[in-house]
């Protein structure tokens, strides 16, 4: 009853109380409704009409619509459809001829300034097309009437005159524009309603050169350019397999950023092939102006702080990860390449474990695995046992670290995660600046205000040792992103340990192990080939065994087998008499390479260098049974060795 | 619940839940019965573990695809099933506690003695259940890690103890009497029981069926051998008496172990690998807890009763934890009348019963 008087009765400007009007109250409400909607209108209208003032009028025009559209008779109405669609190009080059001096139907060219090269253009587009085109008709006149081989259209003209390798035909304004965007030429041909897209695609680019973040030993110096195809070539020369595939597609609507997938058929797992082919296809968004915009849009853990895919700028590692069943995803315009599937420990490896002696890749490896756990815990372990247990430091060094500390006012865990954050933002100055003054920065950073800091008592000395050996720790892994994961996990680690004590450090350590343990990469356990252990690729993880006895590939792939058995190198037996004594086809492979070193005809290698090639030969040649092993050793015959010298 | 394990890391996770608690707590009540014979009652129990095991998967082969809970659904009903799930939650509950006690008084009573016991427990409570939300696999692989971590926690203690090792202190054997020391290894037993238990509820997650009682079994075995180390060691090197007093055997015998005189403290080091071994049992029992939870409440996936189960768990483990005396009392006085009716009569009850209505259980859906 109270809420119904409330309703009824409506408060007068007198202050009285009256009956509530309900034909007032629709009267009110439908005046609010048209102000409200004529106010809308009247907004949107004026909104529009600033934009047709804004924009010149062109944004009227639905831009997606005169793509969709399909190519045109009429030269003048395509070339018009060109200029409104791009209108406001500075760099767009329209270039209007006549094939046959003018005997022919007229033509348009158009082609992006700086995406296209003027001489590929020039030798291989006008010149066939205006003079080369009269001297064939002269030519042919003299038995055939000139009107027979007038060009009907794109596909002879593309047959008959056009000399250049590439050239594709585009029946819709949006190929047409997408291949002009791509650095393509797009000639219109008057009365033929397709276009013609010419491979005229060249621009300035880096050339090959040694990568920054990836630096080896031994090995090769070439890394990836920007250039997608220059980075296809540098595989394709690796891996000369007609099996070798590349598949391709464009990803972004609006940077229409080309996308190659590289894989061997019949090593890589068709199912990861699919899902990798899969994640890429199902990327919608506007623009991938790096491969790093991928690595983000395909990954399986995007919330995790580890890379479920492995980044490398060099070639070489690519190839070898092909090889081994992996697919690699090249994306235009940067050198990272991604590769899939990858584990943790694959961040601990460098390339040239695989090209030094066994004995040193293995070495360096323990080394780097060190390192990880160093860089890792160092600095936590050193919090939890001078904040919460200094009864497990030796007394003799318990006495050390206490002396050092005498003067520093802060606490170990302040202490330390104020070291760590300096020692971060010097190394990301370092890393910003200028290469001669990013040194400086790092040399002034590490001595000068290192040792400031201990003289000022501000740090103790033990603090600047354990963050200095964090730091050298973390440089010594290979990958920069798994370098860049343990750096980030270090400090939740360090702020348990130095609230938590022990219990802190175990907790974290085994929530970063759960973590670890439940991520996979595309499919794959991450932490594999240790955790699920691998027996099998347990040759090629902790340590890096001889090549000998690398038999079979990594568990991803679909053939596992790499080489023929038996592949360990075997020195000839002594006879007694300070001879070798050779096996048949050695002692001939041995005149052979006497004969070669004394001036043999098409051969200008030594000994040593034939023998180089036979072994690579033999293990180009992928044999698991006993006739391919058989065929294997008779690889090493001389006649072989020579030819493929 | 579709992922599935090997056999592989079944067996490793056998080993892990056999020995976190065996190789201290169980050894220090022990020692306090049977005196110097602790190591023949552990392979005693051992044995006992094996053949309760052995029987388990019996149970759980006749229907590979179901748990022991649900075999009992199938054959007596939803309701008695239920009641028998309302035991098994029971017995998880206490094992639960039982590796809780261990879990914080390793930490609280020889690194951490000013810290609130709450701040164990919560460890106790979020770690494992962060593990079980990524399911059974990722468990299974820590166990794996679980297991070389045992390996090298027994390495580590061989090398700082063999050298004060006295094997006169395990003589004369059954000095406490055979019988004693028979009914003393209903100590371990509790042990093995959580291992059987958890097996009853996770073997049909086991890839290969016919490689299940080789798993199992040969888990429990191994798992025997590397926890007698500790008896002996403790024996050999402690006494009995001394190991008696302790509440913690394993830490006091880790503390006096010593590797020349650089290194004559690091059971911190031995306890980080001590805490993966245990935390995988706090991880197996809160998911075990959480299958009899759900099959309690009737719930098709255990996710959903994940937090509540550990809530419960972690609840009245902190009850328990922060009286030494009660926490002891319970291990020693009840903890083996609970555990092992539970433990041993429902697998046998599901082999009884399995054997009568052998026709309805295998059509049942």
């Amino acid at each position: 009853m109270y809420l119904h008087n409330r309703l009824s009765l409506v408060r007068c400007y007198d202050g009285s109380r009256r009956p509530f009007c309900f034909v007032t109250f629709i009267v009110t409400y439908f005046v609010m409704f048209i102000v409200t909607f004529f106010g809308a209108f009247l907004l949107h209208f004026s909104l529009r009409v600033g934009g047709w003032f804004s924009n010149g009028g062109s944004n009227v025009v639905d831009v997606q619509e005169l793509l969709d559209h399909h190519i045109f008779h009429d030269l003048g109405e395509n070339v018009g459809r060109v200029k409104t669609i791009l209108v406001k190009n500075a760099d767009l080059v329209q270039r209007d001829f006549s094939v046959r001096e003018a005997a022919g139907p007229a033509c348009t060219l158009f082609y992006i300034d700086g995406l296209s090269n003027n001489m590929l253009i020039d030798a291989g587009v006008l010149r066939p097309l205006i003079i080369d085109s009269v001297l064939r008709d002269r030519i042919a006149g003299s038995t055939d009437s000139g009107r027979e081989h007038r060009p009907a259209g794109p596909h002879q003209t593309a047959e008959r005159l056009l000399i250049n390798p590439e050239v594709k035909f585009a029946d819709t304004y949006q190929k047409a524009i997408d291949g002009l965007l791509a650095g393509e030429s797009l000639l219109f041909i008057d009365g033929v309603d397709e276009a013609l897209l010419v491979g005229t695609k060249g621009w300035e680019s880096r050339s090959p050169g040694e990568t920054a973040t990836e630096v080896v030993i031994r090995g090769p110096r070439d890394g990836f350019t920007e250039n997608i195809r220059t980075n296809t070539s540098l595989i394709r020369r690796r891996i000369k397999d007609p099996m070798f595939r590349l598949e391709s597609l464009q990803i972004g609507t609006r940077t229409k950023t080309f996308v190659n997938v590289v894989y061997i058929e019949g090593i890589a797992k068709q199912e990861l092939v699919d899902e990798v082919m899969t994640r890429l296809e199902s990327i919608q968004v506007d623009s991938v102006l790096e491969s790093g915009y991928l690595e983000e849009l395909i990954s399986d853990a995007p919330w995790s702080p580890f890379r479920t895919v492995k980044l490398t700028e060099r070639p070489d590692v690519v190839a070898a990860a092909i090889l081994e069943g992996r697919v690699a995803i090249l994306t235009d315009s940067t050198p990272f390449v991604l590769v899939a599937p990858t584990s943790f420990w694959e961040g601990l490896m460098a390339s040239d474990d695989y090209y030094s002696h066994f004995y040193l890749g293995t070495f360096s490896r323990i080394i780097r695995y060190i390192a990880f756990i160093v860089s890792l815990t160092l600095s936590s372990i050193y919090v939890m046992l001078v904040s919460f247990h200094q009864e497990m430091i030796p007394t003799e060094l318990a006495l050390s670290v206490a002396a050092g500390r005498e003067t520093v006012p802060f606490p170990v865990l302040v202490e330390v995660l104020g070291m760590e954050t300096a020692f971060e933002l010097m190394r990301e100055a370092g890393l910003r600046m200028p290469r001669p003054i990013g040194q400086a920065v790092s040399i002034v950073g590490s001595l000068i205000i290192g040792q400031a800091a201990v003289q000022a008592g501000l740090v103790s000395p033990i603090m600047v040792i354990v963050v200095a050996v964090t730091g050298i720790s973390s440089f010594a892994i290979p990958s920069y992103s798994t370098s860049f994961t343990i750096r980030l996990l270090r400090f939740p680690i360090i702020i348990a340990s130095g609230t938590l004590g022990l219990l802190g450090f175990v907790g974290a350590m085994f929530v970063i192990t759960v973590h670890a343990l439940s991520l996979r990469s595309f499919g794959e356990p991450f932490l594999a080939p240790m955790i699920p252990f691998q027996p099998s690729d347990q040759k090629d993880a902790l340590v890096r065994s001889p090549w000998w006895m690398l038999k079979s590939r990594p568990w991803i792939a679909k053939d596992v087998t790499r080489q023929g058995n038996d592949q360990m190198p075997k020195a000839p037996k002594n006879n007694g008499s300070g001879k070798a004594d050779l096996a048949p086809d050695e002692k001939a492979s041995d005149g052979q390479s006497h004969k070669s070193a004394q001036g043999k005809p098409g051969s200008d290698h030594g000994d040593s260098k034939s023998s180089a090639s036979s072994g690579q030969q033999k293990r180009a040649q992928p044999a698991g049974t006993g006739e391919q092993k058989d065929k294997t050793r008779r690889s090493r015959k001389p006649k072989k060795i020579l030819g493929g010298a | 619940m579709t992922t599935k394990i090997t056999t592989a890391m079944f067996m490793a996770l056998v080993i892990n839940l056999g020995f976190a608690k065996g190789i201290g707590l169980t050894q220090g009540i022990m020692a306090r019965e049977s005196e110097n014979d602790i190591w023949i009652a552990t392979i005693l129990s051992v044995l006992q573990g094996a053949v309760l095991m052995l029987i388990t998967v019996w149970v759980i082969r006749r229907r590979p695809d179901m748990t022991i809970l649900e075999q009992f659904d199938a054959i007596v009903g939803k309701w008695i099933g239920k009641v028998m799930a309302l035991l098994a939650f029971v017995f998880f509950l206490g094992a639960y506690i039982a590796i809780l006690i261990t879990f914080v008084y390793h930490f609280m009573d020889y690194f951490l003695p000013e810290f609130p016991v709450w701040m164990f427990v919560l460890a106790a409570v979020a770690i494992p259940v962060y593990a079980v939300f990524h399911g059974l696999e990722v468990t299974a692989r820590i166990a794996v890690l679980g297991v070389f971590s045992i390996v090298a926690l027994n390495l580590l203690i061989m090398v700082g103890s063999l050298k004060d090792v006295e094997l006169d202190r395990l003589l004369p054997v059954f000095e406490t009497g055979f019988w004693n020391t028979v009914a003393t290894t209903r100590h371990y037993d509790t042990d093995w029981a959580m291992a059987t238990m958890t097996a009853g509820m996770i073997l049909p997650l086991v890839n290969d069926t016919k490689s299940w009682a080789k798993g199992a079994v040969g888990g429990v075995l191994y798992g025997g051998i590397l926890v007698l180390l500790w008896p002996i060691l403790e024996c050999g090197v402690l006494s009995a008496p001394q190991t008696g007093h302790y509440i913690v055997a394993c830490m006091q015998m880790a503390r006096s172990a010593q590797v020349g005189l650089f290194l004559h403290r690091y059971e911190m080091i031995m306890i980080a690998f001590f805490g993966i071994s245990l935390l995988v049992q706090l991880m197996l029992l809160i998911f075990c807890a959480s299958l009899a939870g759900s099959h309690v409440m009737g719930m098709k996936d255990y996710r959903g009763v994940v937090i509540p189960v550990s809530l419960i768990l972690g609840g009245s483990g902190y009850f328990v934890v922060l009286n030494h005396n009660r926490a002891m009392s319970l291990l020693t006085n009840n903890w083996p009348v609970i555990a092992l009716p539970i433990a041993i009569g429902l697998p046998l009850l599901g082999w009884l019963l399995g054997l009568m209505f052998k026709k309805k259980l295998a059509a049942a859906a």
